[in-house]
């Protein structure tokens, strides 16, 4: 798809952006922003003790860490993990009502309104980055003041799970329409890219070879979770250089 | 937001914004700053503001959109129209945040919105500390605060306030001047008394320094754990993102030496463990190969300090092997840019000594002032003309004073044998917007506003020049809370004082006539309406740097405690416990043990193994001091015979997210102090464990730590 959006760009017509996100190991410190960042931007309720006892808590992008070695020569793995927006995607072909697909800009896009809550993306999702509400979400009030009116609350019954910030980056393109110049690298930063104090994350149409993340995906350290299983993530993770 | 449109954007939204009403009466209850049509639905606006939750004080822009909330007029429902802060970023001008924030300044949100949220003035009328309170009208309240300290012998006032720099510091200052009563003091969290004292004594300069660690090639990090909350966290992690991947070829290296596998050690290409007290014995053994290896000049008062240290003492002392620190020394003798922060993530009773010693090392590396070294603490911008003072004398203070104001702080839970003091005093005035651990004790409880609500003037505790962070008002307060200056004021009048609020226009333009580098082609009134609409102002680097350490004192190497022992620490997530009542934290996992809505006990393996302990048993915790019981977390990676605990939890009073939750590690520590400062210490307590039937639950996120196959729906 890449490919052919290059393709595109070469013969005159408009580019559609490839997006993917960079996320730099080395630089990633789990300090946990971005998730929070995550949840404030794109409405994401808390599910409270009762619910998180039983793994009901959404988190749309979360910190995996795991302990390796004994005390003292114990290290730490550990990294950001959303939605991986697979070319592949295993959760799309088995919904049966066509809720999930991939857009034209390599978005794994979830319509919650078409959602019949069947759980079958959750359960053939490898990365377990798609949540399914059991109840309606709550915000005790004034909490519901901080509610972001771009993004659509979802109601029970639904799969959600991360767009990509897919409301900034609509928006991002709309600015550039109103300022009547192409999108440019940078101009659409997700809540989590945008947050993140180490400057780990890097987000941008990787069929633009002048983008940063396109630069960042060939440094050499560039890998894909759990790649063996041939679901081409849009998520690109550099390994730490030590 | 970035620079770029951060700067398109404040052209376009106003100085001052924001509420509009739909109806008369709703109009009559919150007045409008600006007319409603100036915040059109949909569309955003975004003003700068000053986190408020750690002494990092970064800059951030507050997103503002209309909204609309129910308020009762009358007894009835009625819609009104405000302008509500719909997300907080970093802002891309403020030199500390450069436009990033971490996660305590995102869920910083959820205390303007929080629901349990005080919404006028109270009185007690119960017991104290029984939560039993009742509505008071402003009028009264300010009468009889101000009643009280007038009955009050104004040496027996004692103002407990945070440890921050700006005009709200200086305005507590002003008015405990006006009546005659000592300067007001923190409690010693969040203050780096330690870090403080210790800069006294190596560079001549009370403050913070900062280190250049973007330029390092590598940096031994001795107590501080810069990236998981300590001094300036966002400001370190950017500049730790550029020392690994933002040099071209240029990798730097980080070791860091401390008694728990925090953030900064998970990131550290080389842990050193180092028993809890051990990290002077660790620097001073460092510095003592280093004299073999490297030395740049030293001043002869630095050579002296290590010349005569005992290495297999000292080793043995800090619990790292000799091997380690030879190690660790040679590679920084052979750095061309190495640096050593040095702090007290978990201040020690000898904590002031270890970040003296540990900055020393600077001094025999020659990196004092070099790129990629360390740049001194600056000189005070001038501005604020009553510098904050610790006192390491508080609690003493606490027990003689008649009447007892609180801002800020929460001694009743961080330093909890102050609770008694608190019940025996004869008047409490809290200024917290919550019914917490510590406003729970009070007579009267006069509410602020949310940072968010009110103009801000703060000094960063650490900023790569002189710099100031300041914010206008651009939303309405949701209820009747009112800012702290203001009432300073009515205090003042009603108690015939006099005195003068400083504010932050005033402040601004202060600094505009104090500090020649702002040039004098800027007027004032331009000076302050450019640091309103940027959210601050930065200097140039301040001038001349000491060329030589003060006096840095003997050290004493004690011996390495026996049993286990307990320590506390400020977690990431919460602070030193304020973050607790904001619900996206309480669901954010804890680093180390993935804990959600709860904080456990971090058990290492080995002891876990002799009590026969697994995740999620409960325990109880022994000291001297106190007990506490909570489940148990295994932590793989925690020292033999040291037993840890976040602080965060185990609140008393602190609203439906925090009250009742778990255990506060605090009671456990007890009355510890650093002995340099009085600052309160967090440990090594000795302590004994024990596994009870207790229901306490571990609720974790990691399926790992549950033995649990991968997360599934």
């Amino acid at each position: 798809m890449a490919e052919e959006a290059t393709q595109q760009a070469e013969g005159g017509t408009e580019r559609t952006p490839q997006w993917a996100m960079a996320i730099d190991l080395d630089r990633c410190t789990g300090c946990e922003a971005c998730v929070v960042a995550c949840a404030s931007e794109n409405n994401v309720p808390t599910a409270g003790e009762d619910q998180a006892a039983m793994g009901r808590t959404k988190h749309w992008i979360r910190i995996d860490r795991y302990y390796e070695g004994e005390f003292p020569d114990i290290k730490v793995k550990y990294r950001p993990v959303m939605c991986q927006q697979c070319d592949e995607a295993p959760c799309e072909p088995v919904c049966p009502v066509n809720a999930t697909y991939q857009n034209a800009e390599g978005l794994n896009v979830q319509i919650y309104n078409r959602c019949i809550g069947t759980r079958y993306c959750a359960n053939n999702c490898p990365y377990t980055v798609r949540f399914f509400n059991w109840f309606a979400p709550e915000w005790a009030e004034p909490l519901n003041l901080q509610l972001n009116p771009d993004v659509s609350i979802r109601p029970s019954g639904v799969v959600e799970k991360c767009t990509f910030c897919a409301h900034k980056i609509k928006r991002a393109k709309l600015d550039a329409d109103a300022d009547g110049r192409e999108l440019a690298d940078g101009d659409v930063q997700p809540a989590c890219v945008q947050s993140c104090p180490a400057e780990a994350m890097v987000f941008g149409d990787m069929s633009d070879g002048d983008s940063k993340v396109a630069k960042l995906l060939g440094s050499g350290r560039s890998g894909q979770l759990l790649e063996s299983l041939g679901t081409k993530p849009r998520v690109f993770y550099l390994e730490k250089a030590d | 937001m970035d620079r770029r449109n951060f700067v398109k954007l404040v052209g376009t939204a106003s100085g001052g914004a924001v509420t509009g009403a739909c109806g008369r009466q709703a109009e009559e209850i919150i007045p409008l700053l600006v007319p409603e049509e100036s915040v059109p639905v949909g569309v955003e606006q975004w003003h700068p503001s000053v986190c408020g939750e750690c002494s990092a004080a970064c800059g951030t822009l507050a997103r503002v959109m209309a909204s609309e909330r129910e308020i009762e007029v009358d007894g009835e429902l009625v819609r009104q129209k405000i302008a509500a802060v719909k997300k907080l970023e970093g802002n891309p001008l403020d030199p500390v945040s450069g436009g990033r924030l971490c996660a305590r300044g995102h869920a910083s949100l959820q205390s303007l919105y929080n629901p349990d949220r005080l919404r006028s003035p109270l009185k007690r009328v119960g017991p104290r500390a029984s939560g039993q309170f009742e509505t008071v009208s402003w009028d009264d309240a300010v009468a009889e605060a101000a009643g009280a300290l007038v009955a009050a012998d104004p040496g027996r006032i004692l103002f407990l306030a945070r440890a921050r720099e700006g005009v709200r510091s200086e305005n507590i200052a002003r008015f405990l001047e006006a009546i005659g009563a000592p300067p007001a003091t923190s409690i010693g969290v969040g203050d780096f008394a330690a870090e403080r004292e210790a800069s006294e004594r190596v560079y001549g300069r009370n403050g913070l320094p900062i280190y250049e660690i973007q330029d390092s090639t590598l940096v031994l990090s001795i107590g501080a754990d810069f990236l998981g909350g300590w001094a300036s966290p966002v400001l370190y992690s950017r500049r730790y993102g550029h020392m690994r991947q933002g040099r071209r070829e240029l990798r730097g290296r980080l070791i860091h030496a401390e008694s728990r596998f925090s953030l900064t050690a998970w990131n550290a290409d080389r842990w050193l463990p180092v028993w809890p007290g051990g990290e002077l014995a660790l620097a001073l053994a460092i510095g003592h190969v280093l004299l073999g290896e490297r030395i740049a000049d030293a001043p002869a008062s630095v050579v002296a300090i290590f010349a005569d240290v005992d290495l297999e003492q000292a080793a043995a002392a800090a619990g790292v092997p000799v091997d380690a620190i030879r190690q660790t020394a040679s590679e920084l003798a052979q750095a061309s840019a190495p640096v050593v922060v040095a702090g007290a993530s978990m201040v020690r009773q000898n904590s002031a000594d270890a970040v003296a010693a540990a900055s020393a090392l600077n001094w025999l590396l020659g990196c004092v002032g070099k790129p990629g070294g360390v740049i001194p603490p600056a000189e005070p911008l001038g501005v604020l003309a009553r510098q904050r003072r610790f006192s390491g004398d508080w609690s003493e203070r606490l027990e003689q004073a008649s009447v007892v104001l609180v801002d800020g702080v929460n001694p009743a839970y961080n330093a909890p044998a102050s609770q008694s003091a608190l019940a025996d005093a004869e008047t409490v005035i809290s200024f917290s917007p919550f019914l917490d651990d510590t406003s729970a004790f009070a007579d009267l409880i006069l509410p602020d506003h949310d940072p968010l609500e009110q103009a801000l003037f703060e000094v960063p505790a650490v900023s790569p020049s002189p710099s100031f962070a300041a914010a206008g008002e651009f939303v309405a307060p949701l209820y009747d809370s009112r800012p702290i200056a203001t009432v300073l004021s009515e205090l003042a009048e009603a108690t015939e004082q006099p005195f003068e609020e400083l504010t932050v226009g005033l402040a601004v333009s202060r600094l505009h006539s104090a500090v020649e580098s702002v040039g004098p082609e800027t007027s004032a009134s331009e000076f302050e309406a450019r640091a309103l609409r940027d959210g601050g102002w930065q200097g140039p680097p301040s001038g001349e740097l000491p060329t030589t350490p003060g006096t840095l004192g003997a050290f004493e190497i004690a011996s390495k405690q026996e049993g286990v022992v307990f320590q506390a620490y400020e977690s990431p997530q919460f602070g030193s416990g304020s973050g607790a009542n904001r619900p996206w934290l309480q669901e954010l996992p804890d680093p180390t043990s993935s804990a959600l809505w709860g904080l456990p006990v971090e058990v290492d393996r080995a002891t876990a193994a002799r009590l026969g302990l697994v995740n999620g048993d409960n325990v109880r915790i022994r000291s001297e001091h106190g007990t506490l019981e909570a489940p148990v977390y295994v932590n793989p990676a925690a020292i033999p015979g040291v037993v840890s605990m976040a602080v965060g939890q185990g609140h008393a009073s602190y609203g439906r997210y925090a009250s009742g939750r778990g255990a506060n590690p605090m009671v456990v520590v007890g009355d510890l102090r650093e002995e340099g400062t009085g600052c309160p210490a967090m440990g090594p307590t000795p302590i004994s464990i024990e596994k009870t039937a207790g229901d306490a639950r571990l609720v974790q996120f990691s399926r790992q730590d549950r033995d649990l196959p991968p997360h599934r729906v």
